[in-house]
C-alpha cells in the first residue's frame, strides 16, 4: 500500500467520554488506514467504540467526548485542525454516512426528496433546480425506488425503503468515503439481505471507499475487503477479510467466529464467549480481553499486548506464536465454559 | 389542498354542534345561579303585581323548557333577546366590545407565542448556560405574578413615569371616527393597544416557552438532527429549519388550550387598562342577572375559543404531514 493511496489515516486515536464517574475510554489507541476505493469492515460487540470512532471522523461527537491523543488524517490533513467552515465543507461532500437507524434519521416533517436535495443545495451552489431534480430521481432509481416517491414523507415509507433512501442520500454527492453504521441492524433478515445485495450492486458503480460498521461478521464477509476487529476501544485484529475469517489469529476473533452459525459448513454447536465487555472507566491492566479469554496466561494480566504486524495483518495478542495450537483447542466447547446449540 | 378544505368544512360542522351544546349549558348555568333578575329592580315599594308584570315582560313566568325553546329559536335567528337592564338587543349592548376583546386577545396571543417559540428555542440551544437559568427564572416570575399587578407595574413605568404610552382606554377621549376601519387602523389605537397586549402576552408566554424548550431539547437529541449536521448544514439552518419545525408541534397543542385560558387573563387586563372590551360587560351582566347579555357574551367567548382551536388544528395539519386530514 503506497502512502499516497491512503485516504483516511487514523493514528493512535484516543477518544474519552468525560462523565461524573471518570473518563470512559471508548476509543483507546486505535490505528487504522483506509486506502482509496477500499472497503473496510469494523466489527465488534455493542459498546466497543465503533460508532464513536466513526462519528469522530465527521466531528459529530458530543461536547463531553474529548480527543485525548492521536490524530485522524483525511487526505493527509489532520481532521481536528480543520476550521468549522472546512469541516462543514468536508461533511457529505467528501465523507457521508448511512446512519444506524434510518427509521429516525429522516426528518419527519419534510419530503424525502427535499431532504436529498438539501444536501446538493448546501454543497453545490449554483446548480439548477432541474439538475437537482434529475440527480435526485437518478439516485432513487439506483437504489430501486420509484422517483415519484421523492414527494413522499418518511412516514409513508417502509423500514427497508427508508434505509434505501438513506443510502441514496449518502451517495448523492458521490463522496470519497461512505461510513455505513450498522445499516441493516434495524431490519428483518429478508430486507437485510435485500439491502446488502443493493450495497454490493452499488459497489460496481461507486468507486469510493466504504467503512462498514457492524456486529455481524456475515455482513462484513459479504461487503468488505479488509476487516478490523474491535474490542473495548482497541483493535484486536486487522487484515484481509478472507484471511481473518478463515484463519483468525486472535482468541477474540476465534470466539466471534464460534458464535456465528455457518450455512454451508458442517453443523456444529454455537459457542458463545462467556462474560461481558470490561469496564471502560477503570480498565484492568494487561490485555482487556484477558478476563474472558480461555488462553490467558500470567503476562496477559499485566502487560498490554503490542500490535504485531506481518504481511499487512495486525494482531494484538501475547500468544500469537502459539496460535495454531490454540485454534484447535478453541473448537472444544468446554474451554469456553458456556455453550449454546444452534437452532435452540 | 382539496383534502384541507374538506377537513375545514368538516371541522366547521363539528363547531356548530359544539356551539349548540355550549349554548344549552350556558342557558342552564344562569338559571341555576341563585337570585333572579327581578330582584335587582326590587325596591321596598314594589307591589306583587308589579313584580309579576316584570317577570311576564321578561318571559320568566314561562316554564323552563319553554324558555329554552324560545332561547334556541332566537339563537337560530342570531338573536339573544332583549337586555333586562338596557331594554336593547343583547348583541347591541355588547356591540363593539366583542371586537375590542378579540383584537386584544389575538394580539396578546401572538406576542405570547412569539416570545415563547423564539425564547424557548434559544433557551434550549443555550442549555446549561447562565442565559438559560436567567430566562427560566424570568418567565416563571412573570408567570407567577398576578396579571393585574404586572399591568400596574408596566403602567407606572411606561405611562406614568416616562409618559411614553397612554394610561388607558382604547382611543384618546374626544376623537370620533367616521368608519369602523378608521377606528382600529390608526397610530393612536396602536399606542393604546401596546401596554395591555404586552401585559396579557407576557403573562401567557411562560407556558409556550417552557413547552417549546422541553420539546426542542427532545428534538435536538434525535438522529435526524445529527444526520443534518453530518450533511454539512450550519447550526442556524439545523436550528430553524429542522429542529424548530419539529419542536413546534406540541406548542401548537398548547395554543389550543392557552387560547381558552387567555380570555380569563384578558378580562383582568381590560379592567386595569380600561379597555372597552367584553370583560367588564360580562361582570356587570352576571351581577345584574341580565340573562340575555350574559348568555350572548358567554356564547361569543365560547365561539372565539372554538375558533382558536380550529386554527390550532389547521396549523397542526400544515406543520406535520403525519396528521391525517381524513
Amino acid at each position: 500500500m503506497s502512502r499516497d493511496n491512503i485516504l483516511l489515516k487514523i493514528d493512535d486515536l484516543k477518544l474519552y467520554y468525560h462523565t461524573t464517574a471518570g473518563y470512559v475510554r471508548a476509543v483507546d489507541g486505535v490505528s487504522l488506514n483506509v486506502a482509496v476505493g477500499e472497503r473496510l469492515g469494523l466489527v465488534g460487540e455493542s459498546g466497543c467504540g465503533k460508532t464513536t470512532l466513526m462519528k469522530a471522523i465527521l466531528r459529530l461527537l458530543p461536547a463531553n467526548c474529548r480527543q485525548m491523543g492521536g490524530e485522524m488524517y483525511y487526505k493527509g490533513k489532520a481532521i481536528s485542525s480543520l476550521s468549522e467552515k472546512e469541516i462543514k465543507k468536508m461533511r457529505w461532500q467528501e465523507i457521508s454516512m448511512i446512519p444506524q437507524s434510518a427509521m429516525n434519521a429522516l426528518d419527519p416533517v419534510y419530503r424525502i426528496g427535499a431532504q436529498i436535495k438539501e444536501a446538493m443545495k448546501t454543497h453545490q451552489k449554483g446548480i439548477s433546480s432541474k439538475e437537482i431534480q434529475e440527480r435526485a430521481a437518478n439516485i432513487f432509481e439506483l437504489v430501486g425506488i420509484n422517483p415519484k416517491r421523492l414527494r413522499d414523507y418518511p412516514h409513508q415509507f417502509s423500514g427497508g425503503m427508508k434505509q434505501r433512501a438513506a443510502i441514496a442520500m449518502a451517495l448523492v454527492l458521490d463522496p470519497n468515503l461512505i461510513i455505513a453504521d450498522e445499516p441493516t441492524t434495524a431490519l428483518d433478515v429478508i430486507v437485510q439481505a435485500q439491502i446488502l445485495e443493493r450495497i454490493n450492486a452499488l459497489q460496481q458503480r461507486y468507486s469510493g471507499s466504504l467503512i462498514m460498521i457492524t456486529h455481524d461478521i456475515s455482513v462484513i464477509a459479504q461487503t468488505c475487503e479488509k476487516v478490523a476487529v474491535m474490542y473495548a476501544g482497541k483493535i484486536m485484529e486487522y487484515g484481509k477479510v478472507r484471511d481473518v475469517l478463515n484463519n483468525p489469529l486472535h482468541p477474540y476473533t476465534l470466539g466471534l467466529k464460534n458464535a456465528f452459525p455457518s450455512l454451508l459448513g458442517e453443523k456444529k454447536s454455537l459457542i458463545s464467549i462467556p462474560g461481558s465487555p470490561p469496564d471502560l472507566i477503570k480498565p484492568q491492566p494487561g490485555c482487556l480481553f484477558a478476563p474472558r479469554c480461555p488462553f490467558a496466561i500470567a503476562v496477559c494480566q499485566t502487560e498490554d499486548p503490542p500490535a504485531k504486524e506481518e504481511d499487512g495483518r495486525i494482531v494484538a495478542c501475547h500468544r500469537l506464536a502459539e496460535m495454531e495450537g490454540l485454534k484447535v483447542l478453541a473448537e472444544d466447547e468446554t474451554i469456553w465454559e458456556r455453550k449454546v446449540h444452534a437452532g435452540d | 389542498m382539496k383534502s384541507l378544505s374538506k377537513y375545514i368544512a368538516k371541522r366547521l360542522l363539528q363547531m356548530v354542534i359544539t356551539l349548540f351544546v355550549l349554548s344549552t349549558l350556558i342557558f342552564l348555568l344562569f338559571r341555576l345561579v341563585p337570585g333572579d333578575p327581578v330582584s335587582m329592580y326590587l325596591d321596598a315599594g314594589m307591589s306583587a303585581e308589579a313584580k309579576e308584570m316584570l317577570m311576564k315582560q321578561f318571559g320568566l313566568d314561562k316554564p323552563l323548557w319553554e324558555q329554552y325553546v324560545i332561547f334556541i329559536s332566537n339563537l337560530l335567528k342570531g338573536e339573544f333577546g332583549i337586555s333586562f337592564q338596557y331594554g336593547k338587543q343583547a348583541l347591541a349592548v355588547i356591540g363593539d366590545s366583542f371586537w375590542n376583546t378579540l383584537i386584544l386577545m389575538a394580539v396578546s396571543l401572538f406576542i405570547a407565542f412569539t416570545i415563547g417559540i423564539v425564547g424557548g428555542a434559544i433557551l434550549a440551544w443555550k442549555r446549561g448556560t447562565r442565559l438559560e437559568l436567567a430566562g427560566i427564572i424570568g418567565v416563571l416570575t412573570i408567570r407567577c405574578a398576578p396579571v393585574f399587578w404586572l399591568g400596574m407595574i408596566l403602567l407606572s413605568f411606561f405611562a406614568f413615569r416616562y409618559q411614553l404610552l397612554p394610561l388607558g382606554g382604547m382611543n384618546t377621549p374626544g376623537t370620533n371616527f367616521e368608519t369602523v376601519y378608521a377606528k382600529y387602523f390608526n397610530l393612536d389605537f396602536l399606542k393604546h393597544l401596546i401596554l395591555p397586549a404586552i401585559t396579557a402576552g407576557l403573562s401567557a408566554a411562560a407556558t409556550p416557552l417552557l413547552v417549546m424548550r422541553t420539546s426542542m431539547l427532545e428534538v435536538i437529541k434525535e438522529d435526524f438532527i445529527e444526520l443534518t449536521k453530518a450533511k454539512g448544514l450550519s447550526d442556524r439552518e439545523i436550528l430553524f429549519k429542522h429542529a424548530l419545525r419539529n419542536a413546534l408541534l406540541p406548542v401548537v397543542t398548547v395554543f389550543a388550550v392557552q387560547a381558552g385560558l387567555a380570555i380569563g387573563g384578558v378580562v383582568l387586563v381590560e379592567t386595569v387598562f380600561r379597555w372597552p372590551g367584553m370583560g367588564r360587560g360580562i361582570v356587570l351582566a352576571v351581577a345584574a342577572r341580565d340573562y340575555p347579555v350574559a348568555q350572548a357574551a358567554f356564547f361569543l367567548i365560547g365561539a372565539m375559543t372554538i375558533m382558536f382551536n380550529l386554527i390550532a388544528d389547521i396549523l397542526y395539519a400544515f406543520l406535520d404531514p403525519r396528521v391525517s386530514l381524513d
